[in-house]
């Protein structure tokens, strides 16, 4: 079993993480401004 | 259904059974078996792993929710993305070094055999029992909707998923799962532009999220502190984050997917994409059934959402009743739909907000639906609901031929792939937990293969009997339905103990465990406190008995 695999596009897991990270919380900020936009 | 509707079923169910036999071949060994020879890519598993978690009651149920309720659901999956970053750096690598099968193995390597027979037997029991409702949940609906026997539902749904499971094990579930995700991505897509096209002339998406908006559908974040208050913010960010990390670390048919990956690195990449999906997934769904609720503005919808209920509403209730409110129902419909436009026209002429109007015509609809469903609730002796009827009478009656067939082939494609998963983990945690260490602990490949296979058939029927009594148990359903959610916080504090704590002692997390389950039951039965919130009791409790006992039971130097 092989765990070193090179991590893809991101380079580390700290950076791949981070991105999911932030990719959560621009999701929860655009729900946010879904659901209380003006329409 | 039309005789069209019914070739794309067919053709779905024969190409899926077909595909998933096809990719099953060659399994030599139980870990061929169980673990798709740790040969699956991230994709796969990734998808694998959102096909295991969506059951087609969440495809119906979910867009009834938002009909009825809004979107605030949507905060229990807000914390998702968090818990698999949490869980690929805590509970996936430990699991994967160790070459474990299932996740209770590991706690034996790390505590002690009991400790491991215990999780185990809890996953056994709540995800055996839980499994006959994923079936029989989604089945009554279809049965009801289209007027087809509940056993022959039941029975054509489960058939067709044993058969490939038994055959190809984990390497078909994968495999199918890929497709049927695949293939409900596009169902989602589909039913989301098929409601923005039933929106009436004149009345485009903007005026269909402003309706919504008005009527506090589309409020999802709700700041609320209280514990008691179901989907507020906290409760689905805290309590969801444990709810996710409970599901993906220790449920055995989730660490079955992320443990057939090629390298912890694939099993790794698996989580954080399916971690990427998720929310735009459960947003779409949610969008559907606030599209529906709009559509049902223009067009009559009925009083009950249940065909069968309905028909013995009119049958049974008093006839001044049944008159009265079929009459208040029916004029409330038309007044909410003037109101609607009227409110619309304002709206986009001046942005006003004076929609008293529309929102009292909005409640009389619901005031009469109430009143329609308290009657029917006496009539049963129980509360009547109907959620998880609407989307299913909206597909039925407003899709054209064709379509239907392939929004149910969506439906049964979520149920299969929920299923799958949950039998091949069933048969590997009893196999692997139990049969191996208990009844025949030196048997061959090919011996070792085959009792694999007959545990398969063995949940695979056990789960079919569930669903088939699940008619007769009534109010036994719910306590199956909350069951779980007893033991999964009490399971993750074990695993917390063993993967955090280097120091816990084995009698900590057992006895630890015990406690953890005991309170839980003791909060659900004795509070009102919200079930997203008892996970976070359990891994609490566990791990303060856990740290107790270790502590008390120390040599004192």
């Amino acid at each position: 079993m092989d765990d070193e695999d090179k991590v893809p596009l991101f380079g580390t897991w700290r950076r791949i993480y981070a991105a999911v990270v932030l990719c959560a919380l621009a999701s929860m900020g655009l729900i946010a401004l879904f659901s209380h936009w003006d329409y | 259904m039309s005789s069209l509707d019914w070739a794309v079923l067919l053709v779905y169910l024969v190409a899926i059974v077909s595909f998933g036999v096809f990719m099953g071949r060659g399994n030599k060994k139980i870990s061929d078996f169980f673990l798709a020879g740790r040969e699956m890519r991230w994709w796969a598993v990734g998808l694998s792993v959102m096909a295991t978690q969506i059951s087609a009651i969440t495809f119906v149920g979910t867009t009834g929710q938002a009909y009825t309720d809004g979107m605030r659901f949507l905060v229990v999956y807000f914390a998702l993305p968090f818990a698999m970053v949490i869980l690929c750096v805590t509970l996936v690598p430990f699991f994967y070094r160790a070459g474990v099968f299932t996740a209770y193995e590991y706690l034996e390597k790390r505590f002690d055999g009991r400790t491991r027979t215990l999780t185990s037997l809890l996953f056994l029991i709540s995800r055996g029992l839980s499994v006959g409702v994923t079936l029989y949940a989604p089945s009554l609906v279809l049965s009801v909707i289209l007027g087809w026997s509940e056993g022959a539902t039941i029975l054509l749904m489960a058939g067709t998923t044993i058969v490939y499971v038994i055959y190809g094990g984990n390497k078909s579930v994968i495999w199918t799962d890929v497709v049927q995700m695949t293939f409900i991505w596009f169902g989602i897509f589909l039913c989301v532009g098929i409601a923005v096209s039933h929106l009436p002339t004149g009345v485009g998406l903007r005026d269909a999220l402003a309706l919504a908006q008005t009527t506090g559908r589309l409020r999802i974040f709700d700041l609320s502190p209280s514990l008691t208050k179901p989907y507020t913010f906290w409760s689905g960010l805290i309590g969801g984050l444990f709810l996710m990390l409970s599901y993906f670390g220790c449920d055995q048919s989730q660490v079955q997917r992320y443990l057939s990956g090629s390298s912890l690195t694939q099993s790794r990449l698996a989580l954080l994409f399916s971690a990427f999906l998720k929310v735009p997934m459960q947003f779409l769904i949610l969008l559907t059934g606030i599209l529906v609720f709009v559509f049902y503005h223009f067009q009559p919808p009925p009083l009950l959402w249940n065909p069968v209920a309905l028909a013995r509403f009119e049958r049974e209730a008093p006839k001044n009743d049944v008159v009265r409110l079929e009459e208040r129902y029916a004029k409330a419909v038309t007044e909410r739909r003037v109101a609607a436009e009227a409110y619309l026209a304002a709206h986009r002429r001046s942005g006003s907000t004076g929609a008293e109007e529309y929102l009292g015509a909005s409640r009389e609809v619901d005031a009469a639906r109430k009143e329609a469903a308290g009657i029917m609730g006496r009539l049963d002796g129980a509360v009547y609901r109907d959620t998880n009827y609407i989307f299913p009478t909206y597909i039925v009656t407003q899709l054209p031929r064709g379509l239907v067939g392939l929004v149910i082939a969506v439906i049964f494609a979520a149920a299969m792939s929920a299923l799958s998963g949950e039998l091949s983990a069933l048969a590997t945690a009893s196999m692997v937990d139990f049969y191996r260490r208990f009844v025949r602990t030196e048997g061959g490949d090919a011996q070792e293969l085959l009792a694999s296979r007959v545990l398969t058939g063995v949940w695979g029927g056990f789960a079919c009997l569930v669903a088939l009594e699940a008619g007769r148990l009534g109010s036994a359903i719910e306590v199956v339905n909350k069951f779980g959610s007893y033991f999964y916080g009490s399971i993750l504090g074990v695993f917390g103990l063993a993967v955090l704590t280097p120091t816990a002692s084995a009698r900590g997390a057992f006895y630890g465990l015990i406690v953890g389950v005991a309170t839980v039951v003791a909060v659900a039965t004795l509070t009102p406190i919200h079930f997203l919130w008892y996970n976070v009791v359990g891994v609490v409790t566990v791990f303060a008995v856990g740290l107790a006992i270790t502590a008390l039971a120390r040599p004192r130097t």
